[in-house]
């Protein structure tokens, strides 16, 4: 089965497919036009590039956040009329968990940091498993002390990746110390960890209808908004 | 807080302007005040000073509206919004991390929860029934943004202080 995958939940647009036999075409783009208009073309490109027609993709991988509202309502919003359009499920991933991905093979407490704006960061941890990574902290959010405050009291040497750990990192660095930063390329969750990961949920039919697909809201999204003032107006 | 008396909307729009002289680009300022009370006559004085040319309109229904001027302006009003999830879908944080914009929220008291320590809250008030166009402006800032400036937030609205 042929997957798409849409990755829009940071400043990086990314979109890929693959299959059984691994990432067949992949597209990034950090510093480009915005969001909704870099995507749909670029699909249409890999495609076409890779000779996939769209009733060859058998699921729609889409990042579900946490990360940028202005760019997950463009990727999310695609994912699901697509996946309407094609009759195919959707499989969510969390950004989080695809950055992470890329370094399971190391041997440390991975942090996975992203920028989450007005100096606040999204984070989770995960710890080498056999056969892959366990999160062991998170998917949370909060503030660069509470990032440092949570790996200082794991109190072990970490790895940190992700836009959010690249623009504080000094902040990151002095406070928490047994601390080391992943490459800047890995700094963007990619579709090519979305795709490979979505293949192995797809075999498990690990997936959902488009309608169901949500952005990761981590602040209390039911919370009604406290209108005692509007209702006053009213 | 710096309390200061406005006796029209016109008035409030030159006391916007004063504001619009000290923001720096990645601020955020909260529009507070019931309907009617001079939230969007700030938020036109305000885009005017700073150069925006088109007509500023209310964007309850629109949720978001973006003016260039010397800086963008992004004007919100999260007035029809029932849950949390909605204003988060708004990207509030993200317009004001925009390195050259500037960004106003109307009601936004009721959701500042979301949107970090710097904050302006500009909220108006009506005085009394025989002034129906006066209104009690008081403004305070929040964080370290704009404690640096605060001197010469007093000082540009110095003019309208009791």
């Amino acid at each position: 089965m042929l997957i798409l995958g849409i990755e829009t939940a940071t400043d990086q647009v990314s979109c890929a497919i693959g299959g059984h036999e691994g990432v067949l075409a992949l597209f990034e783009v950090l510093r480009g036009r915005r969001h909704a208009e870099t995507l749909a073309p670029a699909i249409e490109m890999i495609c076409r590039q890779a000779d996939v027609t769209l009733d060859e993709i058998g699921a729609i991988a889409v990042d579900v956040g946490p990360g940028l509202f202005t760019g997950m309502r463009v990727g999310i919003a695609t994912a699901k009329a697509m996946a309407q359009a094609l009759r195919v499920p959707v499989i969510p991933i969390a950004s989080l968990d695809l950055l992470a991905f890329p370094l399971r093979h190391a041997d440390r407490l991975i942090a996975t940091v992203v920028d989450a704006r007005r100096d606040e960061v999204y984070f989770a941890f995960y710890r080498q498993v056999p056969g892959g990574l366990q999160r062991v902290t998170g998917p949370a959010v909060g503030s660069v002390d509470d990032l440092v405050g949570e790996l200082l009291a794991r109190g072990e040497e970490s790895l940190c990746v992700g836009d959010g750990a690249l623009r504080h990192r000094e902040l990151i660095a002095t406070g928490a110390r047994r601390v080391e930063f992943a490459e800047q390329w890995l700094a963007h969750p990619s579709a090519a960890p979305l795709v490979q990961l979505a293949h192995a949920k797809a075999l498990r039919e690990e997936w959902v209808p488009g309608s169901a697909v949500v952005p990761l809201y981590l602040r209390r999204p039911d919370a009604e908004i406290n209108w005692a003032t509007r209702e006053v107006a009213r | 807080m710096i309390t200061l008396l406005s006796s029209s909307p016109t008035d409030t729009k030159a006391v916007a302007a004063a504001v619009a002289g000290v923001v720096r680009p990645g601020d955020l300022i909260l529009l507070v005040g019931e309907m009617g009370s001079g939230k969007t006559a700030f938020a036109q004085g305000f885009a005017a000073a700073l150069g925006v040319i088109d007509p500023v309109t209310s964007p309850t229904f629109t949720l978001v509206h973006t003016y260039e001027g010397r800086y963008r302006v992004h004007h919100a009003d999260v007035y029809r919004l029932e849950r949390m999830a909605e204003v988060a879908d708004l990207a509030i944080a993200e317009l004001a991390d925009d390195k050259d914009a500037v960004v106003l929220v109307e009601w936004g008291d009721v959701v500042a929860a979301g949107l970090g320590h710097d904050l302006l809250t500009v909220r108006l008030q009506p005085t009394e029934v025989e002034r129906p166009e006066q209104r009690v402006i008081t403004v305070s800032g929040a964080g370290d943004r704009w404690a640096d400036r605060w001197p010469r937030v007093q000082a540009a609205l110095a003019a309208w202080v009791g």
